[in-house]
């Protein structure tokens, strides 16, 4: 028996006669659960939405919602059918209906729900477009189109809604409440959701778990802060750009040595036999600034990220490692000038490949 | 196979074999005897049709490039007296077929005609035919097809103009350009695909024009075609000369849709750019772009106009033995019928195309608008000799009663070749309309719960609701105007205002010619000044 919600299994996405992604297989265990997928541009994350959809068939694999089969080889429901609601990325409202229109065609979807919990008020409220309801599409600015399709989507009460950049032409300034306002609405009304983001902060914010799509495969399904501390393969490492790999040896089951930085203790989250050769994960935050360490480094670059600082180091083997240091802090290291780094170096999390 | 068999399917296929079979039956002809005019005609007059196609061709492309260039020119750039009305007015032209501007052209210089009594008035009595020029002949078709048909390349090349972005004109001064060298450096290579489309329409319909020709006695491939039909009554000759002319204009065909993409492309880099502003005009300059735009819109429009007004007036006996409201309805009987039809059609084609992807249906679709390309007087023979062929070996070896008057001289088969002729106004029309409408609205629709049905009558139809009404409103002027479709295949005693003129004046009653032209200008002017804005694109990008 079908113990997950919502399960896609070993489905290879197809466009066209393309694969985009394949073999792929997650669930969402609960309804109500939000899931999100990462990935870069153009990697096939559209796809699997509109494929779940029903706006594409499958040849591979099943999905299932709910114990029933929407798309397998032999059997497709039609999308009218699924009771699936996509907020598409581009302008998808109705051209010759105003935005209270369009968002009023979305409730009209499942308005004999027994459990309906939103009403319009409350989705125009939460997502700030009572002021354009009379105005149509043409009208709007493209992040204000954005927040209508996310409201009629929401508003049909679906089994599933699925999310495609919901945010992305949503300004940086406004993103974050939306986020909170957009999290909060999926929270209150119990909607099974999957967003496609390219934007991990987004994924790790609103989803309970993350998939990473990268080189036509799922990479990586799992909960936001293992996917950014125990990233499982070397592409995950490079997507997120969370790091660099440094090359190390094994020296014990504790402890790993390399030229520059000496000795690294640690837990290893996955056992490497004593004298493995292997690439060391080190992120901005492993390390720890030390006006007073002799272990000194070249200071090649320096980003403000108005929280913190991340510099570059250059270590004498040609390396290129990056630091965390709280913007607060005492004083600020110029480009070519010596940093300290805290000796001895303990790494909670080791990650090695 | 099978799974594509669907409505969407059979519906471009049908309107696919139907434009087909003429483009097919012409090209049969070559494996068919024709008779001895064949032999006559090729060692007489072919040399003579062919070269006379192609000196009018070369005139009338020369002419419509200046004349629509610079027009489009000078509205689109500067501001002078009446600019604003000359954009919309010198699309008027329109209304006036090129056989009813060849009638005003002979009526108003022949020997004793207008220009004679305007002499008359002024000067008193004296031998004026001598020194009035006589507008007939070659030069006189030239001009007749080249003051209908400039507005194809002024509305394209305006359009182009309009969309050109003042950055591209600041960069031209930017570079120290004159005004004269940045119209040919910038300008006119930027509007270049538009001009191009523009000219090609214009070269389709010189090469298929048939009133005028005809009228001045010129002979060209279309009248070739008409009389091996009428006079030699040898189908397979004329559908070989058609051939010929198909080859041609197919090729121009594909040059205009080449040219056309392009210049779409033109129109969508507008977003996001500056819009231009229009520079004023002074004194003689602002005096000279004002001639040039009124002496252009006064002979193309205004002149025929006035010609056909006055001829009316002078012998109102033909305006009273006209039957006005039996042409009318005729005329309105054959757009009803015909704009349904076409709109029915282009509507499921278009519509299946959107929701199938099928790239067999595509390549349909693309073949089903051929039909604009093929001249009047072809698609008409054509069709006749296809009809007579089918009901010769098909109908009649199963058995079945013949079918040739239920298509032949008949309402029935009058409206299939109208169809064949502007199924591509409607098509392309209503393609417009649907590319404004982005395909993941249908998605949402169905997500929504929407059917096909629902998604189609309750978000599709409310939308192209002015494209339809626009199209419409291009097939009642394609049809008011429309002569050797109709004259070779209406049923008998059923005249439209086209036909009655063309009769009037082949008899030589040029007189009475000019009542139902004048009718025939009046209602297509009426009609392009409704649709002006569509068709000068302003509400409509």
């Amino acid at each position: 028996m079908n113990k997950n919600f919502f399960e896609v299994k070993n489905v290879d996405f197809k466009v066209g006669g393309k694969t985009k992604v394949a073999n792929v297989s997650f669930a969402i265990e609960k309804e109500g659960d939000v899931i999100c997928l990462l990935g870069p541009s153009g990697i096939g994350k559209t796809t699997i939405l509109r494929t779940i959809a029903g706006l594409e068939k499958i040849k591979k694999g099943s999905i299932e919602l709910n114990g029933n089969v929407l798309s397998s080889e032999k059997k497709n429901v039609e999308p009218e059918n699924r009771n699936i609601s996509l907020a598409f990325q581009e302008n998808s409202l109705f051209p010759h209906y105003t935005v209270e229109k369009n968002i009023l065609l979305g409730a009209e979807r499942n308005k004999d729900k027994k459990d309906h919990q939103i009403n319009f008020q409350e989705i125009i409220e939460l997502l700030d477009i009572s002021l354009i309801l009379k105005k149509y599409p043409h009208e709007i600015s493209a992040g204000e189109a954005q927040r209508v399709s996310l409201a009629r989507s929401v508003i049909t009460q679906p089994d599933l809604l699925l999310l495609d950049e919901p945010l992305s032409n949503v300004d940086q300034s406004f993103k974050e409440e939306i986020q909170e306002k957009l999290k909060k609405i999926l929270k209150s009304s119990k909607i099974t959701t999957i967003i496609v983001t390219h934007d991990s902060y987004e994924a790790f914010y609103l989803g309970s778990k993350c998939g990473i799509i990268l080189n036509q495969e799922l990479k990586q399904f799992d909960d936001p802060y293992n996917v950014y501390h125990l990233p499982n393969s070397i592409e995950v490492v490079n997507f997120l750009n969370r790091g660099t790999l440094i090359p190390a040896e094994v020296t014990s089951p504790k402890s790993l040595e390399n030229k520059d930085l000496g000795t690294i203790t640690g837990n290893f989250l996955k056992p490497f036999p004593i004298g493995t050769k292997v690439k060391l994960l080190i992120q901005p935050e492993d390390l720890h600034h030390d006006d007073k360490s002799n272990l000194k480094f070249e200071v090649v670059d320096r980003k403000f990220r108005g929280t913190n600082f991340i510099y570059t180091l250059k270590t004498p083997s040609d390396t290129f490692i990056p630091v965390f240091v709280h913007s607060h802090h005492i004083h600020q290291h110029d480009v070519d000038e010596k940093f300290g780094v805290r000796r001895p170096i303990h790494i909670d999390h080791i990650v090695c490949f | 196979m099978l799974k594509n068999l669907n409505i969407w399917f059979l519906s471009s296929l049908i309107v696919s074999l139907i434009v087909l079979i003429p483009i097919l039956t012409v090209f049969s002809s070559f494996f068919e005897d024709t008779s001895n005019y064949y032999q006559i005609l090729k060692d007489t007059f072919l040399f003579e049709y062919i070269s006379n196609s192609l000196i009018l061709l070369f005139f009338v492309l020369i002419f419509t490039f200046f004349i629509g260039t610079g027009t489009a020119y000078l509205v689109s750039f500067f501001e002078f007296p009446l600019s604003n009305f000359f954009k919309w007015a010198l699309i008027l032209s329109f209304a006036v077929p090129p056989y009813i501007y060849a009638y005003s052209l002979t009526a108003f210089f022949e020997n004793y005609g207008t220009a004679f009594t305007i002499l008359k008035n002024l000067f008193g009595d004296a031998n004026y035919n001598e020194n009035i020029p006589k507008l007939d002949g070659m030069f006189g078709a030239i001009l007749s097809i080249t003051f209908s048909l400039y507005a194809y390349v002024y509305i394209l090349a305006r359009a182009s103009f309009l969309y050109q972005s003042q950055n591209l004109i600041d960069l031209g001064k930017n570079l120290g350009f004159s005004k004269f060298k940045s119209f040919y450096k910038v300008i006119l290579p930027s509007a270049r695909p538009a001009i191009i489309a523009g000219l090609s329409l214009v070269a389709m319909e010189t090469l298929a024009e048939f009133g005028a020709v005809d009228f001045f006695s010129i002979n060209t491939l279309t009248t070739g075609i008409y009389n091996s039909w009428i006079t030699f009554d040898d189908l397979a000759f004329a559908n070989r000369i058609s051939s010929f002319l198909l080859l041609f204009i197919f090729s121009l065909f594909i040059i205009e849709n080449l040219s056309r993409k392009k210049a779409k492309y033109h129109f969508n880099s507008r977003g996001g750019l500056k819009q231009k502003k229009k520079t004023k005009l002074y004194g003689s300059k602002s005096f000279l772009a004002f001639i040039f735009c009124f002496f252009i819109l006064f002979l193309s429009f205004l002149f025929p106009l006035s010609q056909m007004l006055y001829w009316t007036l002078k012998f109102p006996e033909n305006l009273f033995d006209l039957q006005i409201i039996e042409l009318f309805s005729n005329t309105l009987y054959l757009v009803l019928l015909s704009g349904l039809l076409l709109i029915v059609f282009s509507l499921i084609a278009n519509y299946g195309n959107r929701v199938s992807k099928n790239k067999a249906l595509n390549f349909l679709s693309t073949l089903s608008i051929s039909g604009y390309a093929i001249p009047g007087v072809i698609l008409a023979i054509a069709f006749i000799t296809f009809i007579a062929w089918f009901d010769n070996n098909i109908i009649k070896s199963l058995g079945f009663i013949s079918i040739k008057k239920f298509f032949i001289g008949s309402i029935l088969g009058l409206v299939l070749v109208y169809f064949i002729r502007f199924y591509s106004l409607a098509f392309n029309g209503i393609k417009s309309g649907y590319e404004k409408i982005n395909i993941s609205v249908d998605e949402s629709a169905y997500l929504l719960g929407y059917s096909k049905r629902k998604t189609f009558m309750n978000i599709h139809v409310p939308f192209l609701r002015n494209s339809l009404l626009f199209i419409i409103i291009l097939i009642s002027l394609e049809i008011i105007r429309e002569l050797p479709i109709t004259l070779i295949l209406r049923p008998f005693n059923f005249e439209t205002f086209a036909t009655t003129a063309y009769i009037s004046a082949s008899e030589d009653l040029l007189e009475a010619a000019a009542a139902p032209s004048l009718f025939l200008i009046l209602i297509a002017s009426l009609f392009i000044i409704i649709s002006s804005k569509y068709i000068l694109r302003e509400n409509n990008e």
